[in-house]
């Protein structure tokens, strides 16, 4: 684009043809008030607040939606512009109830921001104002529609950005409402972001609501654990507790957005289930004790039951910091036991880390094909689901993979149902047509492989793609031969020369791997770890009931007589009272110091944005501390920068994927396939009461297509595993796909 | 529902646009539904139209409500659509109106009891040059006066 000048404000400014006035003024720092304008989403020209006056130009004209020409000259502050906006605003309050006292946004509020430079002290207007009844959209977002200046910024970040229109603007006139059709709630994962775009307090945060005022509360900058992007955010606190999460402005991670997850889940944090004083069972009775006891109790009974160093067993949950994995492992290994993992979902466990993303986050939103295998992208990885979405507004193709056709917020090409027993078979099927189509030399295992139709046209897809990317998704998890399923799609990767993204893992899992948190040598896995051998465990943020892919055994082998289990746990439910036999309260989520490593391998770290309630105390201090007790040597850390330096060091360990070890399957079974719903993943999430109320929070289904249903006899609202059926048809033949918040049943 | 007939029309309409624009369509699509619905939307027709039509549900409600001549609730067989903007009021349309809700003891909006005759204020119909004036189904009456009004209300069966 050709380079232009103008004049603002007295300023001569370089631009470029084309480029709004009112993006050159806020690059330049010259502030233009505005309502409907936001950097992220497209102009409407509709608040008319930013009218400047354009020299020639008989009228003032709004500074979003008029490009700069070569020469203009701008005024954003003479008495003709002034006199323009002055008239906007008063306009604009003409309805507004100005009920600044008892509104949530007072004191963050763009209009009153606003109103207080170019607001009259007194209105024209003596007429009644009107009031907008509220529909109410659900659990996340509180409305009060009176408030609402018809930005439509939220309208607009629906049908834009979250992909999914549920608001509008109804009537007309002095009638216009910004409402959805129905009331039952909003269905995007990304919903919350309304409640920051909105201009004024039409929108806002319903658990915050009347909770602080912005100006009482601690900002801190953050980061969110709940997926693999790492979201910027701030942690907002009064008082010591965590009051509301906002999203911190990051380009190359998550742009201006959170996923609701990461906005909402803080409310876990303060749930009555919070361990707050260290526990010690003694003769089956739960005893609280202090610190000083429980330790030793805690570092005896390791001594005692793992009299051998390898019948300790050592396990964390994907949302543990990089130094609370480091110092683990360094324990474990210490202490001579290499039982170490917090792969507690997998079937199948490799011996090294998982496969390698090769593709970064922003490079997503460029591809121009996408294959996604065994994902509900949308609700797993909010913001990876949003870079696919903006790839294929730019006219990216998708096709899919999947046990059942999600509602994904983007239209996807070529569906390919595939029953989890029938991956493997399919993705054979794959690469043998990308072979064919390619003339490449086909590997034995699929030379006797006859592609079907479907499978022909994603290799024709994955051929044509000249930059596309395949995304592998938490699905494959829970198959038996994932391990088989990864390195075909590698193949079919390499044959078609496409990008990888793997998505399997979620949280903090990259930290885990970087510091080697998996066992090495003759060490047990989350898997094979629980066997007769081994009589004492470490369990970080663990919940025995929802974590692990077979939490029978798992539970079965904890509650057993002769084997000690110490619970480093944030919280304390039935199923951790029942499994452990000590609790070690400790810090969650903002609690505490630690570092995150994301999708792109970018390291973030985060200082506590609160202090840990109770006696409770962050996880690496716990650590740090036992290994004294148990005479360990070299864990003296000061600080946890300290530990974050060493623990950077590392290096992973590279996966051999051994190919000849799969596992045969009676693909005409009826598999089920288990399927957390995202509200599900970690402690604190799953206590978050306004997201579990939320449309998404109530994900609870299982579905299955009518002929698997006659087969197994299952009917409409009948309950599998403890889960209300739903038949579609949407689900591949010979597959019950659950998606439910409940713990595992199967 | 939408009856196979009526998508039939829809479908005549969806054709007059370029392929994939099939939302384009959608004022013909909701004033067929409404006329097979005898008059009136609900916020089921409202869906169907979306989904007939692939567009947000929400999207079709803007136009549905936007519009004067879509209407939300059970109409009278005969509409009178009333106009009350500047012209017509100012040649008295608002003494018409008041006039037409004593007789079918009725207010605007409202459906008279023998349920023949509702009334509706609208905006201006373009024909101001004989305002006042109003329109009942597909015909404007112009130059109004009570007389005249008595006399076309007679006349509606």
């Amino acid at each position: 684009m050709s380079e232009i000048e103008i004049e603002i404000d007295g300023h001569l400014v370089k631009a470029s043809q084309g480029d709004s006035i009112i993006s050159i003024a806020d690059r330049e720092g010259i502030d233009v008030p505005r309502f409907c304008y936001h950097k992220k989403l497209s102009v409407a020209a509709n608040c008319r607040m930013c009218l400047v006056d354009i020299e020639g130009v008989p009228k003032a004209q709004p500074a979003c939606s008029t490009p700069a020409a070569n020469g203009m000259k701008i005024n954003t502050k003479n008495d003709k512009a002034k006199f323009a906006q002055k008239a906007v605003m008063e306009f604009l309050l003409i309805n507004h109830p100005l009920d600044c006292p008892i509104c949530d946004q007072g004191g963050e509020c763009e209009l009153q921001d606003v109103a207080m430079e170019y607001g009259s002290d007194v209105s024209k207007f003596n007429l009644g104002k009107r009031i907008v009844p509220d529909k109410g959209i659900g659990a996340l977002i509180q409305t009060d529609m009176t408030r609402c200046i018809h930005c439509t910024r939220c309208v607009r970040f629906g049908a834009e950005v979250a992909g999914i229109v549920e608001m509008g603007g109804t009537g007309r006139g002095e009638g216009v409402k910004i409402e959805p059709f129905l009331t039952e709630g909003i269905q995007s994962e990304l919903s919350g972001n309304m409640i920051d775009v909105c201009p004024v307090g039409a929108l806002t945060s319903k658990p915050f609501r009347y909770e602080a005022r912005t100006w009482q509360m601690n900002a801190v900058q953050s980061v969110a654990r709940h997926d693999l992007v790492g979201s910027n955010i701030y942690t907002q606190s009064y008082r010591g507790k965590v009051k509301r999460v906002v999203a911190r402005d990051n380009d190359s991670i998550n742009e201006t957005w959170i996923s609701d997850r990461d906005r909402f889940s803080y409310e876990g944090l303060n749930h009555e289930s919070r361990a707050l004083k260290p526990k010690i069972k003694v003769d089956g009775e739960w005893q609280e004790t202090d610190w000083q006891q429980a330790l030793q109790f805690a570092v005896d009974g390791i001594k005692n039951n793992a009299i051998n160093p390898d019948q300790l067993g050592v396990l964390a949950s994907k949302h543990a910091s990089l130094e609370e994995f480091y110092l683990m492992q360094k324990l474990a290994r210490k202490f001579g036991s290499e039982n170490i993992d917090f792969r507690l979902d997998q079937t199948q466990l490799s011996t090294g880390s998982s496969l390698e993303s090769s593709i970064n986050l922003s490079e997503i939103e460029s591809v121009d094909h996408a294959l996604i295998i065994g994902s509900y992208t949308r609700l797993e990885q909010p913001m990876i689901n949003h870079r696919i979405r903006k790839a294929t507004l730019d006219g990216a193709s998708v096709n899919t993979m999947n046990s059942k056709n999600f509602d994904f917020n983007f239209k996807t090409k070529c569906d390919a149902l595939t029953a989890p027993q029938k991956l493997l078979s399919a993705l054979q099927s794959v690469l043998k047509a990308v072979h064919l189509k390619t003339n490449q030399d086909t590997p034995n295992d699929v030379s006797d492989v006859t592609p079907s139709e479907i499978h022909n046209i994603i290799a024709d897809d994955l051929i044509a793609s000249a930059n596309g990317v395949i995304v592998l998704g938490e699905h494959l998890n829970s198959n038996p031969n994932s391990l088989a399923i990864i390195n075909l799609i590698e193949k079919i990767a390499s044959a078609t020369n496409l990008k990888i993204a793997n998505i399997t893992i979620s949280g903090n899992s990259h930290s885990a791997e970087k510091v080697n948190f998996i066992p090495s040598g003759n060490g047990l896995n989350a898997i094979s770890m629980f066997n007769d051998n081994t009589k004492a465990f470490l369990l970080m943020d663990v919940d025995s009931e929802y974590d692990f892919i077979d939490s029978k055994s798992a539970q079965g082998h904890f509650s057993k007589e002769d084997v000690f289990v110490v619970a480093l746990s944030s919280f304390e439910n039935q199923s951790t009272l029942r499994s452990a036999d000590v609790i070690l309260p400790m810090a969650s989520f903002y609690e505490s110091s630690g570092t995150h490593i994301n999708f792109d391998g970018l390291v973030q770290s985060y200082s506590a944005s609160v202090k840990s309630p109770g006696e409770s105390k962050p996880g690496w201090k716990i650590i740090k501390v036992m290994a004294d007790l148990l005479d360990l040597q070299g864990l003296d850390y000061v600080d946890s920068t300290q530990v974050k330096e060493e623990a950077l060091q590392s290096s992973k360990v590279k996966s051999s994927v051994d190919e000849a070890n799969i596992q045969s399957i009676d693909d005409s079974q009826v598999t089920t396939h288990w399927q957390y719903a995202p509200y599900a993943s970690d402690s604190v999430t799953r206590r978050a009461k306004a997201l579990q109320e939320s449309n998404v929070g109530m994900i609870n289904r299982a579905y299955v297509s009518k002929m698997t249903a006659h087969k197994i006899g299952l009917s409409d609202d009948d309950l599998y595993l403890g889960v209300p059926v739903s038949i579609e048809e949407s689900v591949a033949v010979d597959c019950v796909f659950i998606h439910t918040n409940q713990a595992r049943r199967a | 529902m939408i009856s196979n007939e009526a998508k039939k029309e829809i479908d005549f309409w969806v054709s007059k646009y370029p392929e994939g624009r099939k939302s384009s369509a959608v004022m013909q699509a909701l004033t067929i539904v409404q006329k097979e619905n005898g008059g009136s939307l609900n916020p089921d027709l409202i869906n169907e139209v979306a989904d007939y039509l692939e567009m947000p549900v929400i999207s079709v409600q803007e136009v549905a409500t936007f519009y004067e001549n879509y209407n939300h609730k059970p109409v009278g067989k005969h509409v009178v659509r009333f106009c009350h903007n500047i012209s017509c009021m100012l040649n008295g349309s608002d003494e018409l109106i008041s006039y037409l809700e004593d007789k079918l003891e009725v207010k605007t909006g409202q459906v008279s009891k023998d349920g023949l005759v509702s009334v509706k204020k609208v905006e201006c119909l373009g024909a101001c040059v004989g305002g006042p004036m109003c329109q009942i189904g597909d015909q404007y009456y112009e130059h109004l006066t009570k007389e005249k009004l008595d006399n076309i209300l007679e006349d509606l069966t």
